[in-house]
């Protein structure tokens, strides 16, 4: 234990995600070091994001105004909605500059263990853009299902499909592929493997 | 392959050890609690699938966060040298000639051995869960791209079980995702069957070889025991693998549960799958009496050993065939368990069988080893003693 704010430095830090008791005395040692300015400017950060960012009303990315970049921009095709769990995922696939089309964010995956079920995540919302284009918007034609290739991710890519393939839309899967400057000569036969048996037709 | 070196840094009672290694029959000889257990286990991890006996945590040396092994790794015309750290609770990093690999477990690619040791006995006469592993395993390392499929499955069976407990007793409008774990389940659990089938049914011509030549006569049996694969479907899929289809092992999977979904819900768990399967293992009464009987409950102590050995050298005789190289072979302590006549056998057997480490805390119980190399290990220290040819 430590003297009283320095402690209470520790307890709050060990509470933020992946920061075990350890790393969590050492980021708060780390604080203790940095100047008056720095450590203002790392609280106003916070507090600023928290006053400042919020979710988007219409696919909860995270947004400055009431609607995201995403959804303000009325070059996008509104026809296409593409379904990430979290907003980094977002920046993940504007990275790739291949994708024009609109987001919605599900806030997570459906996890029994974790108690998610369908309710938990925004999905109610995604099938009122559906069935009420917002004003502006094209109906939708395509629903791109990019939650992540994992056991969640495919149960709620698999809950997704059943429930929006009966409305006429389009529900595409991302193929799980090869990650970009992966080590194709050495022992990668395991992702490549994976990859072989995830393959999909180019054209349909 | 063969190693050619490893190096052992904060690995379980060795601070720090280089240990050469011949062609051939490396003998590991030393008091027992010196560490030649440990060096054999070391091997082992090189093949990237951990230590065939312990977890992660066991592996580092007391009062370090992380042990370290550095090995030269000779594979065809290939060198590879493998570099790993073990961290408990942080997964285990793993380099190829420098390279980092995506997963240690990438490494079972490359290095492939197969252990046998006193515990192993377990293998016919412990658990199913047991043999359910030496399947799971032996998929892997014949078959790198199927790593992920027990975990998937255990990751689909602990959700959906989650669910089947929580959502009867909840107003959670969870219930109907169902459906979705039951697809997801069928489609898993499918496949890993498929995979067990298909490696059972590979490895069973060498375990009848292996086992006749060990037993001197008599006869091994081994059948997978499901309760939700017809028994047709098994026989024939062990007679020719290639009939094995996973969409019928699914359709299978999903008559079953669709049959107990009243029950899965009261008792709050999957109730079938492969998760409840197991390979039985029968043997001849006797010499001159045909009777077939379980190993499990009606098998000798020696007679358990002697299936079991016969399983591993099966399964030895398997890769080399499909990996056309010979994996290492680690037998720990295990002539000492064996009478003269089969220490003479198997000292003979392993002569063909490429690189081998073979340990013993009784020097005469290995005279039938004939070894290239003497390794004595003391106090978590390697010495090569002495070396000769056989
Ligand atoms: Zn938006």
């Amino acid at each position: 234990m430590f003297a009283g704010p320095l402690q209470r430095l520790v307890d709050e830090l060990s509470k933020l995600p992946g920061i075990g008791p350890k790393s969590a005395q050492r980021v708060a040692f780390y604080i203790l070091k940095i100047s008056g300015a720095e450590a203002r400017s790392l609280t106003e950060a916070i507090v600023e994001v928290k006053d400042r960012v919020r979710l988007c009303e219409r696919c909860f990315n995270v947004a400055d105004t009431e609607l995201c970049e995403f959804c303000r921009d009325s070059r996008r095709d509104s026809t296409v909605i593409c379904v990430v769990q979290e907003p980094p995922d977002i920046i993940a696939i504007e990275r790739t500059r291949e994708y024009r089309g609109l987001y919605h964010v599900l806030q997570g995956a459906i996890s029994p263990i974790e108690g998610v079920g369908p309710d938990d995540l925004r999905i109610k919302e995604l099938l009122a853009r559906i069935h009420r284009p917002a004003e502006g918007n094209e109906p939708v034609i395509e629903v791109i299902v990019a939650t992540n290739p994992n056991t969640e991710g495919d149960a709620t890519a698999m809950y997704l499909d059943r429930l929006l393939s009966p409305l006429g839309l389009r529900v595409t899967r991302l193929a799980s592929g090869l990650p970009v400057g992966g080590d194709l000569e050495y022992a990668d036969e395991v992702t490549l493997g994976r990859a072989l048996g995830g393959r999909r037709r180019m054209s349909p | 392959m063969r190693v050619e070196n490893v190096e052992l840094e904060d690995f379980r009672n060795y601070r720090s050890a280089h240990v050469e290694l011949a062609e051939g029959v490396n003998l590991i000889v030393g008091r027992n609690a010196q560490g030649k257990t440990n060096l054999l286990e070391a091997v082992h991890c090189l093949s990237g699938l951990g230590s065939p006996r312990a977890a992660d945590s066991a592996l580092v040396r007391d009062g370090s966060e992380r042990a370290l092994l550095h090995a030269l790794v000779l594979r065809g015309d290939r060198r590879l040298a493998v570099d790993m750290e073990i961290r408990p609770g942080r997964g285990t990093r793993a380099l190829i000639n420098k390279t980092p690999l995506s997963g240690s477990r990438a490494l079972s690619a490359l290095t492939t051995s197969v252990f046998f040791g006193p515990d192993e006995l377990s293998l016919v006469k412990g658990s199913p869960d047991g043999r359910r592993r030496f399947l799971d395993e032996l998929v892997v390392k014949l078959r790198p791209a199927r790593d992920g499929l027990r975990r998937e499955w255990e990751r689909v069976l602990k959700q959906r079980n989650s669910l089947l407990r929580t959502a009867p007793r909840s107003k959670s409008t969870a219930l109907p995702t169902l459906d979705v774990w039951d697809e997801s389940l069928c489609r898993v659990g499918a496949a890993l069957a498929a995979a067990r089938l298909e490696v059972l049914a590979a490895l069973l011509p060498y375990a009848l070889k292996r086992y006749e030549a060990i037993a001197g006569g008599g006869r091994i049996e081994l059948a997978y025991v499901s309760s939700w694969i017809d028994q047709d479907f098994t026989e024939e899929a062990l007679g020719d693998p290639d009939t094995v289809a996973a969409p019928a092992l699914a359709g299978m999977l999903k008559r079953g549960i669709d049959e107990i979904r009243q029950r899965e819900l009261e008792r709050g768990m999957s109730l079938i799958g492969p998760q409840r399967d197991d390979v039985s293992v029968s043997l001849q009464a006797g010499v001159d009496n045909p009777t077939m009987l379980d190993a499990r409950t009606y098998a000798s102590q020696g007679d358990q050993r002697t299936s079991a050995l016969a399983l591993k050298l099966a399964e030895h005789d398997l890769l080399t065939e499909r990996l056309d190289d010979r994996p290492l072979l680690l037998l720990d302590d295990v002539f000492s368990e064996l009478d003269p006549g089969r220490r003479q056998w198997l000292g003979d057997a392993i002569r063909s069988m490429g690189q081998a480490l073979v340990s013993s805390a009784e020097p005469g119980a290995t005279e039938a080893a004939r070894a290239e190399c003497v390794i004595e290990v003391a106090g978590g220290k390697a010495v090569v003693g002495s070396a000769r040819n056989g």
